[in-house]
């Protein structure tokens, strides 16, 4: 997850005073300190500022959140939620990390695994059994 | 072949010392070429036109930033090599290129590494460095897709070099004249003392890349293409990748 300090390292910066509207797509590291509305959709990682206000959907590899945001996320590998971060959307990602104080109103999907299938006790002591009377080509 | 085009200021007595030394310096490494002065009588277009089908290949601008935006804006038609031998004052973009001096433009027109720059366009006037806009509310509509709303106290620049208001070590790395795209920038002014001593919060200015852009204002704002041409919104910018073939110093800030 990249920090503050990573700055020169940032392609995009969107600044307190500034507003955009629209699809924002870019191909690096975005931070946004101000206010969006539209989409954002980066490859790379987006960090939201504690006073900034996003009205967007948003699709990104990282994700670090302080501020607020009024859409749905969709995270490739990590979304971390600071105190400050105000989430009013769906959420989903691989690995979810929330500070305590962090608000989240929407559903939540986090992690890549599968459901495990739900077998009766009975069904497991066929199955076990089949694998029992199984023979192995080389045993025959 | 090359073709050195001196500024019209150099006829000032106190350039001689310097131009002779430099011709020398130019002669000695086997560079020299044909010397024109730039004046007001003189169509600087044509003369271009005629050297380069005559054969000429690259030209050099003997000048301040002032002279490079000139002969930029005339030369970027032809398929030449531009070189720079900065003297006087307002040499900002020279510096960025690696060019400090005149006795080091020499040396490095001599080992000419070549590197070919992104060129801005704004209108029909074309911009090495950067543009700005005059102090007023704008918004740059990019590439269709998403627009950016300034308020009427920031600053708003254009940069594919680097913003020539900066010193050109503090602004090292930021902007690449090789990436193909410019950058917007928008730097809050610092409305009262307090707001102007807390420096160094990088977050405060904006930096959004994009590759062609219209800035649009409510009323026309005066827009300066490397702080010499003076254009009025609305204007229409893009970035024309590899455009210019330089002759840049190994100090270049990119």
């Amino acid at each position: 997850m990249f920090k503050k300090e990573d700055g020169d390292n940032v392609e995009t910066i969107i600044g307190p005073s500034v507003q955009v509207e629209g699809n924002f797509v870019a191909n690096g590291d975005i931070i946004v300190e101000g206010t969006v509305s539209g989409s954002i959709k980066t490859e790379k990682n987006l960090r939201v500022g504690k006073d900034a206000k996003i009205f967007a959907d948003i699709t990104a590899n990282n994700a670090f959140v302080a501020g607020e945001i009024q859409g749905n996320i969709k995270i490739k590998e990590n979304l971390e939620l600071t105190n400050t971060a105000k989430i009013f959307g769906d959420v989903k990602t691989k690995i979810l990390n929330v500070s305590p104080g962090a608000s989240l109103n929407g559903k939540c999907s986090a992690g890549d695994e599968h459901k495990a299938k739900f077998e009766k006790a009975d069904e497991r002591g066929q199955k076990a059994s089949r694998d029992k009377n199984y023979l192995a080509p080389e045993e025959i | 072949m090359y073709l050195y085009l001196y500024d019209s200021f150099l006829n000032n007595k106190k350039y001689t010392a310097l131009l002779a030394k430099t011709e020398t310096r130019l002669t000695d490494l086997g560079i020299g070429g044909k010397i024109f002065r730039l004046s007001p009588l003189r169509n600087v277009a044509e003369l271009i036109n005629d050297e380069i089908r005559s054969g000429v290949k690259t030209i050099v601008i003997v000048g301040n930033d002032k002279t490079l935006n000139q002969i930029i804006n005339l030369a970027v038609k032809f398929e030449i090599t531009i070189g720079l031998i900065p003297v006087g004052e307002d040499n900002k973009i020279a510096k960025a290129l690696g060019i400090a001096s005149p006795e080091e433009a020499c040396n490095i027109l001599s080992s000419r590494k070549i590197e070919r720059l992104d060129l801005g366009k704004a209108n029909d006037v074309y911009f090495i460095s950067e543009i700005a806009v005059s102090s007023g509310a704008v918004t740059i509509e990019c590439e269709n897709k998403f627009k950016v709303n300034t308020k009427a106290k920031d600053l708003v620049k254009i940069c594919n070099l680097s913003p020539l208001s900066a010193p050109a070590e503090q602004s090292a790395g930021g902007f690449n004249p090789q990436d193909g795209v410019l950058e917007i920038m928008i730097h809050p002014l610092k409305a009262d003392f307090w707001q102007f001593l807390k420096k160094g919060d990088k977050a405060d200015k904006s930096v959004i890349p994009f590759k062609k852009a219209a800035i649009k204002s409510k009323i026309p704002l005066t827009v300066a293409t490397d702080g010499q041409k003076i254009l009025k919104t609305p204007v229409a910018v893009e970035v024309l990748p590899k455009k210019l073939r330089f002759i840049v110093g190994k100090n270049r800030i990119f």
